[in-house]
């Protein structure tokens, strides 16, 4: 039986559930690198480039700790996850910034995830990755449609506010009286990764706030607020971001948005400017920009979270005891440019 | 409608002639200096590309002289080059100015847009339009023969002042030039000044190519005039990437059925097979190209947080090693004090000077 690991990283949180539901009904045993902690930060930047972004520095730590545990690493190189666009250049390279910066004894799994011309691409990766465990075309076929319902499934999931570290990790999901509720727009590897976010979510959850996440938000929706958008946009990954920005800016619920980025993420450079700008124009409620890097001093993080979720709290008191027509006098509801 | 257009390194010579001949009013920007810089960076998001930074600052300074129109291509690659044309477009409008911007993508994406959008800037004048694409392109084939005989020359003479001088009096001359044909002839006549320059012959100076970023390496004002420098301290330099080589590849090849950056794809490809985004395999397979023409070193110049030349920078790391071709990377962002930069490509030339003697003396023996 082969062992094949999964860096605990990047899209880990989006396509876990597929990759590792296929893996085993090819007969393979996945492991999985542990979460995160300062050793694999430490480890990963030291080894990974100095201007990549951080949680590709974690990603180069996560594979670091997998590389002589197990016969294969996988490192899918995400070139595409939907028609016509793309994710980030880094993502397409991840498997040669891996291969080229970490002296690794286990050899690469570095099959390409394209779709943006068709699906086609990503069935014959499937398949290469199916025949190099040596399983047989029908067998690659029944793990594939098992793969691609469990994936629906922890879409649907996601959709309906869970989060992924209850579903994959069987934790314990917390139950908290919620006063009200914000947006968090962020990549999915800052968001559920607790010690990159240096615990933001719990820390939201001790004031019973609530959360809304772009997992949590229809893709129908954001395709949608995107088109009205002057130009495409042809990165799925800031797309998510903007379309979920723009959605929650309509919601009267929702009292404030938390931007969070890393630090020289290429991306948010210009797609968070977007939404502040934006934002600046319709948008009457807070909304602040939170950036992470290797730092671990969690003072400085603290106090502006505070200050947001003060701010948040503040203003929804005000709110309430000032509602001239039945509506809270801070919504916004003028449309979109 | 007056147009206007950022500074790319020499790009403005063929820009100008394109609308000098289709009797287009235009204005080309003044040249990028540390104040434009300063416009545009003050305005832009903390974490975006140099490029970015300095077109902005560009159309501020053209807004400012009377430009209401702004030409820039367009693409729908990874790369964050795309979406600079609605966000720049954005924030102007939120500084107050009223422009207009025409973004041209590639055909592939949109060929109705991009047919209106050249009948826009031709004022119906299409086929005359694609006449005048075209001398352009003759005028970057002349352009880079210029820049040729300029790294060739300038390594070799003792008189590096007198190439500054001619090149300075050639900026002004083109300027007064109208239409390709006059720029073509002022382009030939710089050349041949250059060719009168004294040189010696014997010396053998140290082969340096450029490769990284397009954006960085053409425009000299982003990288801190990288080619004079190194050309001054004697190393005679080639420029992987130019706007001919850019034209060559993404319209004329193209547009004739042809497929670009052949070369390029074919020596890259044992490191990186698919396109990921930006200049990636070009940088790849020019650092080989380069090491297999037997020059001394190479440089890679791009932005801060560049994606895809990051990506390259991991690969051309296992490049050094595979071809044994030392490669000084350089990170290109708003600093504009040069006595760091300068100290850098003194030590790399010093290093390159000394392995290529060493080298020769271990051949001897």
């Amino acid at each position: 039986m082969k062992r094949i690991g999964i860096p605990r990283g990047l899209y880990y949180y989006k396509y876990y559930p597929f990759a590792k539901i296929f893996l085993t009904e090819l007969g393979a045993e996945v492991v999985l690198s542990p979460e995160t902690n300062k050793e694999i930060l430490d480890i990963g930047s030291k080894y990974c480039i100095d201007d990549a972004c951080l949680p590709v520095k974690v990603y180069h730590g996560h594979v670091y700790f997998l590389k002589d545990k197990v016969d294969y690493v996988l490192i899918p190189r995400f070139t595409s996850i939907s028609a016509k666009e793309y994710i980030c250049p880094k993502f397409g390279g991840l498997p040669e910034m891996v291969r080229y910066s970490i002296p690794m004894n286990s050899p690469i799994i570095d099959i390409e995830i394209n779709l943006y011309k068709n699906k086609f691409n990503l069935y014959k990766s499937l398949f290469s990755l199916g025949n190099m465990l040596g399983a047989n075309p029908i067998q690659i076929k029944k793990a594939i449609n098992k793969a691609f319902k469990t994936h629906y499934v922890y879409k649907k999931d996601l959709l309906n506010g869970n989060l992924p570290a209850v579903l994959i990790e069987n934790k314990k999901p917390v139950k908290i009286k919620t006063k009200s509720i914000v947006g968090i727009v962020s990549h999915p590897y800052l968001l559920y990764d607790s010690f990159i976010n240096m615990n933001l979510l719990k820390k939201l959850s001790g004031r019973c706030i609530k959360y809304i996440t772009p997992e949590m938000i229809d893709s129908q929706i954001i395709d949608n607020l995107c088109n009205e958008l002057e130009k495409r946009i042809f990165w799925s990954s800031s797309k998510e971001l903007i379309g979920s920005a723009l959605y929650m800016m309509n919601i009267n619920r929702i009292e404030g948005i938390l931007l969070l980025t890393s630090f020289a993420c290429g991306i948010d450079s210009l797609s968070l400017e977007l939404i502040i700008r934006i934002a600046n124009k319709i948008y009457n409620k807070p909304i602040m920009m939170l950036t992470l890097d290797e730092h671990t001093g969690e003072a400085n993080f603290n106090t502006r979270l505070e200050a947001f979720m003060d701010l948040v709290e503040r203003r929804q008191n005000l709110d309430n005891n000032l509602s001239p027509y039945g509506r809270g006098i801070y919504c916004s509801e003028r449309n979109i440019r | 409608m007056i147009i206007t257009y950022p500074h790319m390194g020499e790009a403005y010579i063929a820009v100008k002639g394109i609308f000098d001949n289709l009797g287009i009013k235009s204005i080309i920007a003044p040249f990028t200096t540390e104040d434009t810089l300063r416009l545009g960076s003050r305005e832009s998001p903390e974490c975006v590309c140099l490029p970015f930074k300095i077109t902005l600052g560009n159309y501020i300074k053209s807004i400012e002289a009377g430009a209401d129109t702004i030409v820039i291509t367009g693409s729908c690659g990874p790369c964050r080059f795309g979406y600079y044309g609605p966000l720049q477009k954005q924030i102007l409008q939120d500084m107050g100015y009223d422009v207009d911007f025409i973004i041209i993508d590639p055909p592939k994406e949109n060929p109705l847009d991009f047919l209106h959008n050249i009948k826009k800037l031709s004022n119906g004048k299409t086929s005359k339009a694609i006449k005048s694409i075209y001398d352009a392109y003759k005028v970057c084939i002349e352009i880079d023969k210029l820049n040729e005989i300029q790294y060739y020359v300038r390594p070799r003479t003792k008189n590096k002042s007198i190439i500054n001088n001619i090149m300075y009096n050639f900026k002004r001359e083109v300027l007064d030039a109208h239409g390709t044909k006059e720029i073509i002839e002022v382009i030939k006549a710089t050349g041949n000044k250059l060719l009168s320059i004294p040189i010696d012959k014997n010396t053998k100076p140290l082969k340096i190519g450029i490769i990284g970023e397009i954006y960085t390496i053409i425009e000299p004002f982003s990288n801190l005039n990288v080619e004079e420098r190194l050309g001054n301290m004697g190393a005679e330099i080639h420029r992987s990437m130019t706007i001919k080589h850019w034209a060559e590849n993404n319209l004329i090849m193209p547009a004739t059925g042809r497929k670009g950056y052949k070369m390029e794809k074919r020596l890259s490809n044992p490191y990186i097979p698919v396109l990921i985004g930006g200049h990636t395999q070009q940088c790849i397979g020019h650092a080989i190209n380069y090491a297999n023409l037997n020059y001394d070193g190479l440089v890679q110049i791009y932005p801060m947080t560049c994606m895809p030349e990051i990506v390259s920078r991991t690969i051309l790391s296992q490049i050094e090693k595979d071809y044994n071709i030392p490669i000084l990377y350089l990170i290109v962002d708003e600093q504009v004090g040069e006595a760091g930069y300068q100290t850098r490509l003194e030590a790399f030339v010093d290093y390159l000077r000394e392995r290529k003697y060493n080298h020769k003396l271990s051949e001897k023996f």
